[in-house]
C-alpha cells in the first residue's frame, strides 16, 4: 500500500493578492489509479472570509472538515462573533498537534482576510500542525512539487482579483496536468473585502 | 501538561504494519548556534524549513520566545520545537508569577529536559536555550531524549558541524557583543552555504541583563532578484464553467449583521 | 468477486448486488441479498469481509429505523450517508475496524431528488451519479462513463444495468450468480425482475 497522502490524490493552493486572497483545489477522488468521483471539493468555508483547504486521505479530509465545522460553530456560539483566519489557523494547529502521535493524514491550507484590517492571510500546515506562514503562496497535495514550480515562477506581488484568479488557476491547472492523481476540474475562490467569487474551472478529464 | 490524543494511533499503527510509511513532518534541518560573551549571550538560526528534499518555508522563525530574558533556538521536528517551547514558556510564566521571582534559565532548561525525557525522544525537539537571569548568563543545549549540556558556545542541527568549525577556529574567551554577534552570524552562514538542510537568512537574538534584542533577518544573503518580466495572464485565459458571486451585502437577505458602535470604552478585546 | 452497482436517473436510484455468497472458492448460496432497506426511501448495498458486512449493515438499519420511530420522520439519504460515514470513520479508529464497502442509494422524501453515495472501508464518502465496488469498478465505470446521462428513464437505467451485467458475466472469471436489482423511487423500494439465465456470448 502506498502512502496515505497519495491513495486518494488531490491538490490545493492558496495565494495572496492586493487586498484579496485566493484558494483553489482540484475535484478528483480516486483509489490509487482508479478515479471514483470527479466532484470531491477540498476547500471548505468557515465564515464570511475564512477558508480551509484539505488534501490527503479522503476519509480524514471529511472527518477533519466536519470536526472544524463543529469547532467553529461552537466558537461562534460561545464568542458571538465569527472566527478570524489567524485564530482559525491556531485552532487548526493545536487540534492537529493534539494528535501528534496518531495524526490525521491531511495537509491543511488556510486562506482569508483579517476581519478588522482586511489584510490578506494565508498559511499552511504539516499533518502534525506546524504552521508555515507565507507571504506569497501555500501549496499542498500530491501535486505539491509541480505547484511549487508553477507558483514560484507565476506569482508576483500585488495582483488584483482578476489577475490573481488567472494566476492561481493557471498554476493549479498546469500543475495537476503533470500529476496523475490530481485534476478532473477545479474550484477557485477569490476572496475580497465585500464579496467572494467561486468559480468552477474546466479541466482535463484524463 | 499536554493531553495528547492517541485515538488515531491504533489505526495508523495497523496501516503502518501493512506497509504504509509514516507521514513526513516539516523539519527544521537546521543550523542553530549560541555563544556567551562578556555581559550577555547571543543565539542565532537560519530560516529554512524542509519537508524531505522540498524547501517548505524559505523564511521561517526558529528563535522562540520563552520569557523576556530567555529565548530558545529550535531544530528537529518543527511542530515539536514550536509547541514544546510554547508549553514551557506558559508554564514558566505561571511559575514566575507563583514564586514572584524572575524565571531562571536553569529552571527553563530543567522543565524542557524533564518534558522531553518523559517522551523518550518521540518529541523531536533539539533546542539551544539562552538567557540572562539574576544568577548570571547561561547557555544550554537540550536534546530530544532529555540530555543537556552547558557550554560557552554551542551549535545544533544538521548544520552544526559547519557552524562548529567556525567557532572552533574563531572563538576566543572574552568576546565583545559585536564580536559575538559576528561570530554567531558567521557560524550560521557556514551552515547556510555548506549544509543543504539550512539556508536563506540569519536571525540573531542578543540577550543582556536589561533587554533582549531580536534581529529578524539580520543578514539576508539570498534575496530573490526582481523578476525581469511579468508572467501575468491576460484576463479570460482560464475557461470558467460556472461562476457564483457571494456579496457581503447580499448576506443581509439571510442573516442580519449589526456592526458594533465604538462608543463604550470597555470594548471587548478582540484579536487583531 | 462481489459486485455492487448503483445508477441514478431522472427520478430513481437503481441498486444491484451479486447473488452469490462466497467463502474462499466455494459458493455457499445463490440467492444472497447484499442490501438492507434503511427507511422507505433509502437502500444500502454492502460488500467486504464476511461477518462484518451484515453486522454493520443491520446496525445501521436498526439505528435508521430507531430514528424514524422516535422522530416520526425519515432521515434523508444524505443525512444517512453522513451518519454511516461517521460510524465507519469511528470504527476505523477502533481496535478491530469494520471492513465494509457500501453503496447508499435513495430518493429524497421531500424534494424527490434521487441520490447515490459511494463509501469505502476507509470511510471515504463521495456523492456520485453512478458507482460500483470491487472488480465491477474496472468493468462498469467505463461503460457508465460513456452511456450514462443524469436524466435517464428507469427503462434506460435497466438497459444500462443489463449492459454492465453482461460485461461482468463476460469478463469476471468467477460466476457471481446474477444480480438482485432494486429500485428506489418516491413511492418506495421494489425488487425489479432481472433475468440472470440469459447466455452472454463471449467476444
Amino acid at each position: 500500500m502506498s502512502s496515505p497522502f497519495s491513495i486518494n490524490g488531490g491538490a490545493c493552493v492558496a495565494m495572496v493578492g492586493k487586498d484579496c486572497v485566493a484558494i483553489a483545489c482540484d475535484l478528483r477522488l480516486g483509489l490509487q489509479a482508479l478515479t471514483v468521483s470527479n466532484n470531491f471539493p477540498k476547500v471548505f468555508q468557515y465564515g464570511d472570509n475564512v477558508f480551509l483547504g484539505l488534501t490527503g486521505l479522503a476519509t480524514d479530509v471529511s472527518t477533519v472538515s466536519d470536526l472544524f465545522r463543529y469547532k467553529v460553530n461552537m466558537y461562534r456560539l460561545r464568542e458571538e462573533r465569527h472566527i478570524a483566519p489567524r485564530t482559525f489557523a491556531n485552532l487548526v494547529s493545536s487540534s492537529l498537534y493534539e494528535r501528534r502521535f496518531g495524526p490525521y493524514f491531511v495537509s491543511p491550507v488556510v486562506a482569508g482576510l483579517d476581519p478588522t484590517t482586511g489584510a490578506p492571510f494565508i498559511c499552511g500546515f504539516d499533518s502534525i500542525g506546524c504552521i508555515d506562514f507565507a507571504k506569497d503562496f501555500i501549496v499542498s497535495g500530491t501535486a505539491t512539487e509541480q505547484l511549487f514550480g508553477m507558483c514560484e515562477s507565476l506569482w508576483e506581488p500585488d495582483l488584483g482579483p482578476d489577475a490573481l484568479f488567472e494566476t492561481i488557476s493557471q498554476s493549479l491547472l498546469n500543475a495537476v496536468d503533470r500529476d496523475a492523481l490530481s485534476g478532473w476540474g477545479a474550484h477557485v475562490y477569490i476572496i475580497e473585502k465585500d464579496k467572494v467569487t467561486k468559480r468552477l474551472l474546466k479541466g482535463r478529464q484524463d | 501538561m499536554p493531553g495528547f490524543d492517541f485515538s488515531n494511533y491504533n489505526r495508523n499503527a495497523a496501516l503502518h504494519a501493512r506497509g504504509v510509511p509514516l507521514p513526513k513532518a516539516t523539519s527544521t534541518g537546521t543550523t542553530i548556534v549560541g555563544c556567551i560573551y562578556e555581559g550577555g549571550v547571543v543565539i542565532a538560526a537560519d530560516t529554512r524549513a524542509t519537508s524531505g528534499p522540498i524547501v517548505a518555508d524559505k523564511n521561517c522563525e526558529k528563535l522562540h520566545y520563552i520569557a523576556s530574558n530567555i529565548w530558545c533556538a529550535g531544530a528537529g521536528t518543527a511542530a515539536d520545537t514550536e509547541f514544546t517551547t510554547a508549553l514551557i514558556s506558559s508554564q514558566l510564566e505561571l511559575h514566575a508569577l507563583s514564586t514572584g521571582r524572575k524565571a531562571r534559565v536553569v529552571t527553563c532548561m530543567t522543565m524542557l529536559k524533564q518534558h522531553l525525557f518523559r517522551y523518550q525522544g518521540h518529541i523531536g525537539a533539539y533546542l539551544v536555550v539562552a538567557g540572562v537571569d539574576p544568577t548570571g548568563t547561561h547557555l544550554f543545549t537540550v536534546h530530544a531524549h532529555g540530555s543537556t549540556d552547558k557550554l560557552p558556545y554551542v551549535t545544533m542541527g544538521s548544520g552544526s558541524l559547519a557552524a562548529m568549525s567556525v567557532f572552533e577556529t574563531q572563538w576566543k574567551a572574552s568576546l565583545t557583543r559585536d564580536e559575538a554577534v559576528k561570530l554567531c552570524a558567521d557560524a550560521i552562514e557556514a551552515g547556510i552555504w555548506n549544509d543543504l538542510g539550512s539556508g536563506s537568512n540569519v536571525d540573531v537574538a542578543v540577550i543582556t541583563a536589561d533587554k533582549t534584542t531580536l534581529m529578524r533577518n539580520y543578514i539576508k544573503p539570498n534575496e530573490r532578484t526582481q523578476k525581469l518580466r511579468s508572467y501575468a495572464f491576460p484576463k479570460g485565459t482560464t475557461a470558467v464553467l460556472n461562476e457564483k458571486i457571494i456579496r457581503k451585502a447580499d448576506l443581509g437577505n439571510f442573516v442580519s449583521v449589526h456592526e458594533l458602535t465604538e462608543e463604550n470604552d470597555d470594548k471587548m478585546e478582540v484579536d487583531t | 468477486m462481489e459486485v455492487l452497482l448503483g445508477i441514478t436517473g431522472k427520478d430513481f436510484t437503481l441498486i444491484a448486488a451479486s447473488k452469490a455468497a462466497m467463502r474462499g472458492a466455494t459458493i455457499l448460496k445463490v440467492s444472497d441479498d447484499k442490501t438492507r432497506q434503511l427507511n422507505k426511501h433509502t437502500l444500502m448495498a454492502f460488500s467486504g469481509e464476511a461477518g462484518d458486512t451484515v453486522q454493520f449493515a443491520e446496525y445501521i438499519q436498526a439505528n435508521a429505523q430507531l430514528y424514524s420511530m422516535r422522530n416520526e420522520t425519515d432521515l434523508s439519504p444524505s443525512a444517512l450517508a453522513n451518519f454511516v460515514r461517521g460510524e465507519l470513520a469511528s470504527s476505523l479508529r477502533s481496535r478491530k475496524p469494520y471492513n465494509v464497502n457500501l453503496l447508499l442509494g435513495g430518493v429524497d422524501p421531500i424534494t424527490h431528488k434521487p441520490s447515490l453515495y459511494w463509501l469505502d472501508y476507509l470511510a471515504s464518502l463521495a456523492p456520485v451519479p453512478y458507482a460500483a465496488h470491487g472488480y465491477a469498478q474496472y468493468y462498469c465505470l467505463s461503460l457508465l462513463d460513456k452511456h450514462h446521462q443524469p436524466d435517464i428513464s428507469l427503462e434506460r437505467g435497466m438497459e444500462l444495468l443489463r449492459l454492465c451485467a453482461d460485461e461482468l458475466k463476460r469478463r469476471l472469471p468467477i460466476d457471481f450468480k446474477g444480480l438482485i436489482v432494486k429500485v428506489v423511487t418516491k413511492d418506495g423500494i421494489e425488487v425489479k425482475p432481472f433475468d440472470e439465465d440469459a447466455v452472454v456470448r463471449g467476444t
